[in-house]
């Protein structure tokens, strides 16, 4: 029997978002979701990387944003058409607050593959 | 009463088969923070998140819905994200192990890692939950004390899908 205490941890969904037309021409957009079960952890940071994780230019409403414990975040990312092909990885990030932790934490991140 | 047994038997049933019962299978990666890691400190010289240094080793579970989607990869602190001022090199050394599993086959998971600088990577091809516990170790210069302060540094796990 497995017994957990103080469970935190961490989701981003779907594992395959797929690329749809934006309101905007030549925009495309994702659409995802963040859990914040991380009670440690407010805040969390976007990344759209390419094959190689380096970082690929997107838009969001905010790159870091908050997301309070137990709470779920609709999240919008906007890449540009002609990044389609290099756009590989959407990722969170977990963001540790300078001074907020007496031990050493751990930062996940998870990404997701982007299906063109 | 018969019939009345019957007719209620018959209702019932047919009530029950128009429940429907639906399910989704989501390939979906958990990253659980279990443990968060402590330095101890067994000389003056070297920082240690091993229990028998003192430390706490950090503890990250992954859960994995479906198997063969993701790839966990874990690095090790090559940085202090909190220290007092140091004039002199820290030498880090770390290591990535499956503490636990849920499926024994995924043991094989330490003989088929790669690693690359302070980087540990492991492909989840079982579904199901596994363990890690990241280690951690900085020596300071050559055999040098390190100054009086608060030390952190971060572990972070990363789940990629493939």
């Amino acid at each position: 029997m497995l017994i957990s205490f103080g469970v935190s941890s961490h989701q981003f969904t779907p594992t395959y978002p797929e690329l749809s037309q934006s309101y905007m021409p030549k925009v495309l957009k994702l659409e995802m979701q963040l859990l914040n079960k991380r009670q440690d952890i407010s805040y969390y940071e976007l990344e759209v990387l390419d094959i190689d994780s380096n970082p690929v230019s997107f838009a969001a409403r905010q790159k870091i944003f908050e997301v309070q414990y137990l709470k779920r975040k609709n999240i919008e990312v906007y890449i540009r058409q002609a990044d389609k092909d290099k756009a590989y990885y959407v990722c969170s990030k977990s963001k540790i607050l300078k001074g907020q932790n007496k031990t050493s934490p751990v930062s996940s991140k998870i990404c997701s593959k982007i299906i063109k | 009463m018969k019939k009345l047994l019957l007719a209620t038997a018959l209702f019932s049933t047919t009530a029950m088969a128009n429940v429907p019962i639906m399910g989704t299978v989501e390939s979906k990666c958990v990253i659980t923070t279990e443990t968060p890691g402590i330095y101890g400190n067994p000389t003056p010289s070297v920082l240690s998140t091993d229990e028998v240094d003192g430390g706490i080793t950090p503890v990250v579970r992954f859960d994995v819905a479906t198997a063969d989607y993701y790839k966990a990869v874990i690095s090790t602190p090559d940085s202090f994200s909190t220290a007092p001022a140091l004039e002199d090199v820290v030498n880090w050394s770390g290591d990535v192990s499956v503490s636990e599993v849920t499926v024994a086959e995924m043991a094989a998971y330490d003989t088929n890692k790669r690693v690359y600088n302070n980087t540990h990577e492991f492909d989840l091809t079982i579904a199901g939950t596994v363990w890690f516990k990241a280690s951690s170790s900085a020596g300071y210069g050559y055999d040098k004390s390190f100054p009086a302060g608060n030390y952190n540094a971060v572990v972070e796990a990363s789940c990629i899908a493939i």
